[in-house]
């Protein structure tokens, strides 16, 4: 397996698309922008918002809530989106022919797409964190391995509704519901004992602790960090299991290059 | 690898596509056949003969039945996905490129999955590009390409992988015939000029016997013709025969050619008479004398019928398909 000519190659062809389609880029972060500001517009006047429990309820919690929610449906949508686009458009057959294997070649789309997608989204997290004045601790060493561990679930998730796809095609409905069941996930509240199973919820509460309280990653409790990462893990095995169970049968019944 | 090493063998692949209600339809039917490096063999037949699901389960994209396929000596089955390293596919023509990506840059994408790199193939790259006149066209996107740019991408693509066995499905699909005919040509180059094993798939006569030198016929998921071009198109030259008569069309003789030759077509302008039949057996030239002589009919000419691709095609896929009814 040549992955390092792969990753290259799709880091190259990404690249590329972005800059290609820079309108789209910048339009769906102004976009996500747009959201968050109506959020925040809409918790601020709301007098007793802190009592919702959403996030604990503090205005912190709801910009590291939208910072993740962002970066997860960022990493899902590269992987089921694109998934059914390639499909669309007759290249998906030409990256089933790739001699590491289709999943490598997903693999290296979702580790380009946290590369390419990082600098933009960061921008973002200042950006609403200036609208909302509260400044949060941007400890980098720390946060990224945490928002790794943390959208290993979402990666899962992206598999399984991707599989789905190879057979059933049209299920694009099914990719925006799950948009909303990631702020779910994320809102609630880490006192619930069965929130620690869910996807992303346990990564959110750390990346809490490290933009908020200001601690570092090796601080906080390993047995909460590998709660997180063997969730996220578990989530990921899955969501590729499924993946591959549907890329049998889109094999086995010819579906691979139908749209 | 010698010249004649086998670069791919098919053996009984069968596959059977199951239908709602129980419905089953057998896409490729016991198909067995073998192609030796370096050769470029046409795969040649109707819509829904099994071209296409053939190279597919080839690739891998699709899964057999039943049947055992071997590259270059290795099973695909047991060393799928390393096995890709050897072949590469244009499958969909223009739609296996990304539109919104230049040509330099998905030769550079599609390359770089099967670790063939600019860094080391640029030469390559370069000699592809402008042996498929695209040097203009490099920095373009395919999008703003004719149809016939973006096929010849799509090849050009294949072919930078650098793999010793290259699938085409329908190249020319959607081309105009200068465009057809100059991507022939480039194939034709290529190869004879490259020692790639390339199998090229299409209904269109005009490219296979262009390009290939053997044929092999599909028909209803069977192969029914498996030869060398040239012998296939000699075969059925010395038994396509055309007679001219002196005279109306005589009573009688158009049922009488049609119940003992199959496709015998018997037209006249009121004065003279045209009679084209294929001759299949030995004796069949003097039955049709015979038939002839019964019905009085004065012989003005007898000549040998032009033949090409086409014509030995539709006879062998008219006669698979009579036998099959037959059954």
């Amino acid at each position: 397996m040549n992955l390092g000519s792969v990753f290259v190659a799709v880091l190259q062809r990404d690249w590329a698309m972005m800059k290609r389609y820079i309108v789209n880029t910048v339009s769906s972060l102004v976009s996500i922008y747009i959201i968050f500001l109506l959020i925040f517009l809409g918790f601020k006047s709301l007098s007793g918002y802190a009592a919702t429990g959403a996030l604990e309820g503090t205005m912190e919690g709801t910009v590291i809530g939208f910072f993740v929610w962002t970066f997860t449906v960022m990493a899902f949508s590269d992987l089921a989106w694109n998934l059914v686009i390639e499909a669309q458009a007759g290249t998906l057959e030409q990256l089933y022919l790739t001699p590491s294997g289709f999943k490598w070649v997903s693999g290296c789309t979702l580790l380009s797409s946290l590369t390419l997608n990082f600098i933009p989204i960061v921008v973002l997290l200042v950006t609403m964190m200036a609208t909302t004045g509260q400044w949060l601790n941007l400890d980098f060493i720390s946060l990224i391995p945490l928002l790794l561990v943390t959208v290993l679930g979402a990666y899962g998730v992206g598999f399984a509704l991707g599989g789905l796809a190879l057979i059933f095609k049209r299920i694009q409905a099914i990719f925006q519901i799950f948009q909303f069941v990631f702020v779910g996930f994320l809102v609630i509240p880490q006192r619930v004992p069965w929130a620690k199973l869910l996807p992303l919820s346990m990564g959110n509460s750390l990346i809490y602790d490290v933009m908020v309280d200001g601690t570092r990653l090796w601080e906080l409790p390993i047995g909460s960090i590998l709660t997180a990462l063997i969730v996220g893990a578990a989530y990921l095995a899955i969501g590729v299991t499924i993946f591959s169970v549907c890329e049998n049968i889109a094999k086995e019944r010819g579906l691979l290059g139908h749209y | 690898m010698s010249k004649t090493a086998t670069a791919l063998d098919v053996t009984s692949l069968t596959k059977v596509f199951h239908e709602r209600g129980n419905k089953s339809v057998k896409a490729v039917d016991n198909v067995s056949f073998h192609v030796r490096q370096g050769e470029v063999l046409g795969l040649l037949g109707p819509n829904g003969a099994g071209k296409t699901t053939t190279i597919k389960c080839i690739l891998g994209l699709m899964r057999p039945n039943a049947g055992d396929i071997k590259v270059f000596g290795e099973s695909v089955e047991a060393h799928y996905p390393r096995i890709l390293k050897n072949m590469s596919a244009v499958l969909e023509g223009s739609r296996n490129l990304y539109w919104r990506l230049t040509v330099w840059e998905n030769i550079l994408f599609f390359a770089g999955l099967h670790g063939v790199t600019s860094r080391d193939n640029k030469a390559h790259f370069e000699h592809l590009v402008r042996l498929f006149s695209l040097e203009d066209k490099r920095d373009v996107e395919v999008r703003k390409l004719s149809q016939g740019m973006k096929q010849k991408t799509s090849v050009v693509c294949a072919l930078a992988r650098r793999t010793p066995l290259v699938f085409l499905d329908e190249p020319t699909l959607g081309l105009d015939v200068e465009t057809s005919l100059e991507l022939r040509a480039v194939l034709k180059q290529m190869a004879s000029e490259e020692n790639r094993t390339i199998i090229v798939s299409s209904h269109n006569m005009d490219v296979i016997q262009d390009v290939c030198k053997r044929v092999i016929i599909l028909s209803q998921g069977r192969i029914v013709a498996d030869d060398h071009v040239s012998d296939l198109v000699s075969l059925f030259e010395t038994k396509a025969y055309r007679i001219t008569l002196l005279e109306p069309v005589p009573e009688g003789l158009q049922e009488a050619l049609a119940s003992r030759f199959r496709g015998a077509t018997v037209t006249g302008d009121g004065t003279t008479t045209e009679v084209k039949v294929n001759l299949l057996e030995n004796d069949d030239i003097y039955v049709l004398m015979d038939i002839l002589r019964d019905r009085g009919a004065i012989i003005d000419e007898i000549s040998h019928e032009e033949t090409d691709l086409e014509k030995a095609f539709l006879e062998i896929v008219r006669r698979e398909r009579n036998n099959h009814e037959s059954r």
